[in-house]
This record gives C-alpha cells, sequence and structure tokens, in this order.
C-alpha cells in the first residue's frame, strides 16, 4: 500500500514552517528542491530530494498515495509555483494542492492552474495585521482557537445519531449549556458553510449526514462526537 | 538696584501663571497650530473690513458719533492692544536677563545692566523695524484722528491682512524665494528705463511738435512703454526717437515675459511645500492617527484594509512609492521614517494622537532602524513591524517592537489548519473576512451598558440571532469561553459576538440605549 505523505515542492523558510507545523499530521514528508534553489541548512538533515520542470511526476503514483496526500507547491518565483502547479495538476486530477503566491494576481493564476487552495502571502499578512488593530481580542480569541494555542479547539462534526436530536432545528438548542460547545456553522451538501441564525440553517432539521463546526474544550468536543457523531 | 532686576527676572520666569498667561498670548497670536488662532485672526480681518468700509463710507458722507468713536478709538485700540502683545510675546526679556547674567557669574564679573538693556533694546527694535511690526504700527495711527492727513494709514489696516491669511504668506514666500531673478529683473528694467529715457530725452526734446517736454516725461514714457501699457499720450515723432521706442518695446515684451515665468516657476517651486504644509496641517488636528513606514506590497494592503475606517499617514524616504501611495488616495509624506526629523517635522504628539506605529518595510534593517528611531522619541507608543528573516525576532524585539509579525509562521500555522480542519478553517475565514455578511465582533462594556446589564443572560443575544463565543476579561487577559447565564459582567469586559453584521449593530445599539429603571 503507498503511503500517505505531504509533499513539499520549494525548499525555503516556507517549507521549514510548513514542515513544523505538519509533522504531527504527516507520517512522512517529503522535500522537493528544484535544482536552482539555494541551500536550505534547516533540512538538510532530513531526505530532500532534487526535481526540474522537466520532470514527469508519474513516478510519484508509484509511491505516495496521492488521493489522501497532500501537496504544498511553495516555490518562491511566483511564475515557477504556477508552472509547477500545472505540471501536477495535468498529471494527477484529484491531488489535492495548496500553493503560495505573493500576491492577489498569482493567487488567481494559480487558482486557474488547479491549486485547491491558495495562500496569498501578502493579503494574508495584510489582512492580520489590520485584524491586529483593529479587532485585537478577537484575533487573538481566533488564533488561539485556530492555531491550538489555548485549550479550546475548532472540529468538524458529522451527525451519526440524528435520533437524539428529535427532528429539532440548530437555532432552538442550547449547545453551550447541553453540550458545552458552540455551534458555529452547517456545512451544506455543496461544502459551503450556513451560519446558525441564518434563515436557511433554521429552517434545516437535524440529520444524519449533516456536518457542524463547533467550537469548544477538547474534552466537551470529545464527549460531544461520542453522543451524536463522528470526527471527520 | 541690580538683584532687584535678577530677582524680577527669576521670579517671573518661574512664575507659571506669568508663563501661562505669556503662552496663551503667544498661542493666539502666533501660533498657527493653535485652534483658537483662527478665531482672532477672522475677528481681526472683520475688523480691518469694518474699519476701511467705514473709511469709503466717510468720502461721501457725514459720519455718525458712533462710527467715529467705533473708527477712531476701539477699533485703533484694540491694534495698539495686539501691537503690544506681539512685542511682549515675540523674545523673552527675563530670558535674556537671566542669560547675561548666568554668563556674567560664570566668567565671575559683574553683572552688566546696561548691556543687558542694550541687548533686550536691539532685539525688541528688531521686531520694532520688521516689515509687520511697521505695518502694525502704521495701522494704529488712525488713532491720531485730528490729522485728517493720517486718516489716510487706516489703507495700512488693509495691509495688516497679510498677517492673518496664510495664502498670503503663501503668496509672500513664494515670491521671496525668486528674490536673486527679481533684483536681476529689475536691474535690467532700470538700466533700459534709464538708457531711454534720456535717449529720448535728447532726440525728442526739441523737435517741433514733440510732446516730450521734460525729462519726467521722457522717464514716464519709458515707464509706460517698457510695461507694455503704451497710453498713446506721449509718442516720438523722430525716427531716431521711433528707435528707441522700438528698443523699448522689444525690452518691455522681454520683461513681462520673465516676469511671468519667474512668478509661476516660484508658485511651481512652491507646490509641493504648500502641499506639505497643508497635509502636516490636517494632521496635526487628528486625534488617532495610524503610521504607517515603508510603502511596500504588504504595507500597500495594510493601508487599503485600514483607510476604510481610519486615519493613517504613510512615510517612506522613496518618493516613487510615496507617489503609489498618493495615488492610492493615501496621505503620504516623503519622511525618512528611521529620522527623528521627520517625526518632529509633523508636529504631532506621538504618544496622545498616534494609535500605532507600523514598521511594513520588507526589510528587517530598516524595521529596527525605524522601531529604534521611534523609541528614542517615545517609550509609549504600540509599535507593530513585520519580520522577513525568523533569525532576526530577537533584535526587533530587543528594539522595543511590541507585536511581531513573521509572515511564513502564518503560512505553517494555515498549512497545518487546512490539512486538519479544512472546512472550520474556511468557516472561520469567512468570518474574519466577513464577506458572507456574518461577522465576529467585540463589543467592549462600559460603565454606562453595565448600569443596564447585570449578568450574561440579561444580554439576551439569542434575541438578535448572535452567537455569545465568550468573554475576554482584559482584568485577567483570559478569555471565558460560553460563559454561564449567570456570569456577572465587569467593567472593561469585551463580548466576542458572532453574527450578522446588522444585527450586531442593532445588538450595540441596544446594549447602549436601555438604562434599568
Amino acid at each position: 500500500m503507498n503511503k500517505v505523505s505531504a509533499l513539499i515542492f520549494g525548499c525555503n523558510s516556507s517549507t521549514n514552517e510548513i514542515v513544523k507545523n505538519i509533522q504531527s499530521k504527516y507520517k512522512e514528508i517529503v522535500v522537493f528542491k528544484h535544482k536552482t534553489e539555494p541551500r536550505n541548512l534547516e533540512l538538510e538533515r532530513s531526505d530532500v530530494e532534487i526535481f526540474d520542470f522537466g520532470d514527469t511526476w508519474e513516478f510519484l503514483e508509484d509511491i505516495y498515495d496521492l488521493k489522501n496526500s497532500i501537496v504544498f507547491c511553495v516555490l518562491e518565483d511566483d511564475a515557477e509555483n504556477i508552472f509547477l502547479t500545472i505540471s501536477l495538476r495535468a498529471t494527477f486530477k484529484e491531488l489535492n494542492i495548496i500553493a503560495l503566491s505573493k500576491n492577489k494576481e498569482s493567487a488567481n493564476k494559480l487558482t486557474m492552474a488547479g491549486a485547491n487552495k491558495v495562500i496569498p502571502m501578502v493579503q494574508t499578512t495584510a489582512a492580520i495585521i489590520s485584524d491586529i488593530l483593529e479587532k485585537p481580542i478577537v484575533t487573538e480569541v481566533l488564533h488561539n482557537i485556530l492555531y491550538e494555542k489555548s485549550d479550546l479547539k475548532i472540529a468538524q462534526v458529522e451527525i451519526d445519531n440524528e435520533d437524539y436530536f428529535e427532528g429539532k432545528y440548530p437555532a432552538d438548542i442550547e449547545w453551550g449549556r447541553k453540550y458545552g460547545v458552540t455551534l458555529l456553522s452547517i456545512i451544506n451538501d455543496d461544502m459551503s458553510s450556513e451560519f446558525i441564525y441564518s434563515s436557511r440553517a433554521k429552517h434545516h432539521a437535524i440529520r444524519n449526514g449533516d456536518i457542524f463546526v463547533v467550537v469548544g474544550y477538547e474534552r466537551d468536543i470529545n464527549e460531544f462526537k461520542q453522543l451524536i457523531g463522528k470526527d471527520i | 538696584m541690580k538683584r532687584l532686576i535678577i530677582d524680577w527676572a527669576y521670579f517671573l520666569n518661574r512664575s507659571n501663571s506669568y508663563q501661562k498667561i505669556k503662552r496663551f498670548f503667544y498661542n493666539f497670536l502666533e501660533n498657527e497650530t493653535y485652534k483658537y488662532k483662527k478665531y482672532f485672526d477672522f475677528f481681526m480681518i472683520m475688523l480691518i473690513f469694518l474699519s476701511v468700509s467705514i473709511l469709503i463710507h466717510e468720502v461721501k458722507n457725514n459720519l455718525n458719533d458712533f462710527l467715529l468713536y467705533l473708527n477712531t478709538y476701539i477699533i485703533s485700540f484694540i491694534f495698539f492692544i495686539e501691537y503690544i502683545l506681539r512685542l511682549w510675546v515675540t523674545s523673552s526679556v527675563t530670558d535674556i536677563i537671566i542669560k547675561n547674567y548666568e554668563n556674567d557669574d560664570m566668567l565671575g564679573r559683574e553683572f552688566r545692566v546696561y548691556y543687558t538693556f542694550y541687548k533686550i533694546f536691539r532685539v525688541k527694535l528688531k521686531y520694532i523695524l520688521s516689515v509687520k511690526a511697521i505695518i502694525d504700527l502704521l495701522a494704529i495711527i488712525p488713532f491720531f484722528h485730528q490729522l485728517r492727513l493720517l486718516r489716510i494709514f487706516v489703507l495700512f489696516r488693509v495691509f495688516k491682512l497679510f498677517r492673518y491669511a496664510r495664502s498670503f504668506h503663501m503668496f509672500t514666500s513664494a515670491l521671496a524665494s525668486k528674490k536673486f531673478e527679481f533684483i536681476t529683473l529689475l536691474m535690467f528694467s532700470s538700466i533700459v528705463i534709464f538708457v531711454s529715457s534720456i535717449l529720448i530725452y535728447v532726440m525728442e526734446v526739441n523737435s517741433v511738435g514733440s510732446s516730450i517736454k521734460t525729462l519726467f516725461d521722457a522717464f514716464y514714457w519709458s515707464i509706460v512703454t517698457i510695461s507694455t501699457v503704451g497710453y498713446g499720450d506721449i509718442s516720438p515723432i523722430t525716427p531716431a526717437g521711433q528707435f528707441v521706442a522700438i528698443v523699448v518695446i522689444i525690452a518691455g515684451i522681454a520683461v513681462l515675459a520673465f516676469t511671468t515665468s519667474i512668478v509661476v516657476s516660484a508658485f511651481n517651486e512652491k507646490l509641493d511645500e504648500t502641499k506639505e504644509m497643508k497635509i502636516i496641517n490636517d494632521i496635526a488636528k487628528i486625534k488617532k492617527l495610524y503610521i504607517i513606514c515603508g510603502y511596500e506590497n504588504i504595507a500597500k494592503e495594510v493601508a487599503k484594509q485600514l483607510i476604510k475606517n481610519h486615519h493613517i499617514l504613510v512615510l517612506d524616504e522613496d518618493p516613487e512609492r510615496i507617489a503609489n501611495a498618493k495615488q492610492d488616495g493615501i496621505i503620504a509624506l516623503n519622511y525618512d521614517p528611521g529620522n527623528i526629523d521627520s517625526y518632529k517635522k509633523l508636529r504631532i504628539n506621538i504618544d496622545t494622537q498616534v494609535k500605532a506605529i507600523l514598521c511594513l518595510r520588507e526589510s528587517d534593517v530598516e524595521n529596527v532602524y525605524t522601531t529604534l528611531t521611534v523609541r528614542s522619541i517615545t517609550k509609549n507608543v504600540y509599535i507593530l513591524s513585520l519580520l522577513m528573516n525568523d533569525i532576526n525576532k530577537d533584535k526587533l524585539s530587543f528594539a522595543g517592537v511590541n507585536e511581531i509579525l513573521y509572515s511564513k509562521e502564518f503560512v505553517g500555522m494555515i498549512a497545518r489548519e487546512f490539512t486538519g480542519n479544512p472546512v472550520a478553517f474556511e468557516v472561520i475565514h469567512a468570518l474574519r473576512s466577513g464577506y458572507t455578511g456574518i461577522e465576529i465582533e467585540e463589543i467592549l462594556l462600559d460603565n454606562r451598558i453595565l448600569s443596564s446589564f447585570i449578568t450574561v443572560a440579561e444580554l439576551n443575544n439569542v434575541k438578535f440571532r448572535l452567537v455569545l463565543l465568550g468573554i475576554y476579561r482584559q482584568e485577567h487577559k483570559r478569555f471565558f469561553f460560553s460563559p454561564l447565564e449567570t456570569t456577572i459582567l465587569e467593567h472593561g469586559d469585551c463580548l466576542v459576538v458572532i453574527g450578522n453584521s446588522v444585527f450586531i449593530e442593532e445588538f450595540k445599539k441596544y446594549l447602549h440605549k436601555k438604562i434599568r429603571k
């Protein structure tokens, strides 16, 4: 059986940060360094593969379980990153690609090239700066939740025990008092999210297969999962 | 006697009330940034117009006693008081006495009273002989109303307008910057007028039918011709005189063209400076301001976000980037953010007027330098800085940055969250950006709100379809997630609510409106 891995194309300071953050989730992280990239001392201790834009990528399928693996394209040059993304997408239709771009213009091109998620560095950093200045408390709370710096967690829970709710609507349940969690959103069939008090969510009886996005302490979330659903 | 003078000088110099009064009048009369000065200026302009109107009215009508009294005594007296106050505030007599006394004392010699008074006299005389002070003095003269001729000095009051209107300052300073060119032009014109007057006099005075009879006629003709006015009342009739006229006419065109170009170029050169002064004056009035140091990619985006709800000022030493900022509709000055003078020129109180200084140059060296510059001015202002290379984090922290942002670190954290909880990540992202109409907002509980609401249950957020994510207790710097309904609200608590932006606004209004009976 092929391995579920994180494949990172590009060997720079962003790579270091990605490796640091995802190593608890992926047993195997493989870094691909373009032959023209400068040395990255921090990553030299681990295995680094060398690649070129002329390479064919079919061999990846033989080694990795690409359907469940994730690919990061983090080359510093946006044009090269776009070329790499389009090469990978042309070879593998179902690959999950996360790409890094300097700005919004390149982000659009990366999306067109087939990246599933693009992180525009400039816009992301600017948004965080303005959030820190305009809503410092909200930013701190959300960062602590998102980046697991506090005991609070955010989780996606799929409902597997609809009888428990007896056809109730999400907005009618006191989630905090009963389960110790706060329900934020319900995920639609098209994977878009619906706020709990939106009119669509208000008229949606809880059914099996619904995905809830909840915030709470880890213990409460786990109890909630055991009670009504399963983690995804 | 000497002792008395020195004691008196020290007493006044250290007297808070004396200094306060003097500062007040200085601000009122001379400080362009003082917010009440414009009212005083307006009042004085009105007095000038009133005085001139009375003068015009007097030409063909008999003045009633009140107007006569008003113009002769009251307005003149106000101008006189103003003149005396200006004479007082422009320099400090006590400072001169103390400085001279201390110098003499240090050198071990006796205090030189006469020399000190001579210095005071020189300083005050310098002011009295300045153009503005002379105009002020002449404007007071109509006070001596009995001398009818002196009444014409009312017109000097019009010149006082220069003192009160800033645009006049701009006009005169623009022209003053071209002093050399104007002197050259004046020399040239004088020579042409002098030579042509004599030539035309010599050529025309003895000719039959010539209208030039005296040297004054010749001089008058030269001035009228060179200025390109050409009344035609005096004109040369001899071929030699007509040749002189041709030369003077050509010289006149040159003088006119030269004058126009000097004036235009003077204003062009002053334009940037004038705009800069206007920006600085406008900024001085802003109570809460963000200063962004540098205008590169991230700074551009931050400015774009902040300008929606806040006042921002961009400082950058690169003229091209400043031009970009101005094009983006942002107030920007071509000042080096790493230079103390840049902040001095702004004439703002960084501690009270600046909400935060954002060091957003994409260079750690520049950001450290800017931070140290700001920290050398004040320790209190909040500084946020970008970090481009994580090995420099300690340096920025040591320089005094309050919040350091390493963008690559966010890439790692986003990657982790996206690989773990992709949907939850998108939900939070949507909340933060607010593009779905659902926002997350913080609401500070002040005394007014607390007088109406005691516990969480009373907030009634569900009625407004809002999720109360928690309460941030600033005193303990702790976030209480999903608080119990019985939780008692405290001063300084911050509610973190999620909901439709319109409902959040309504909820805020409700919190502020409800008053417990």
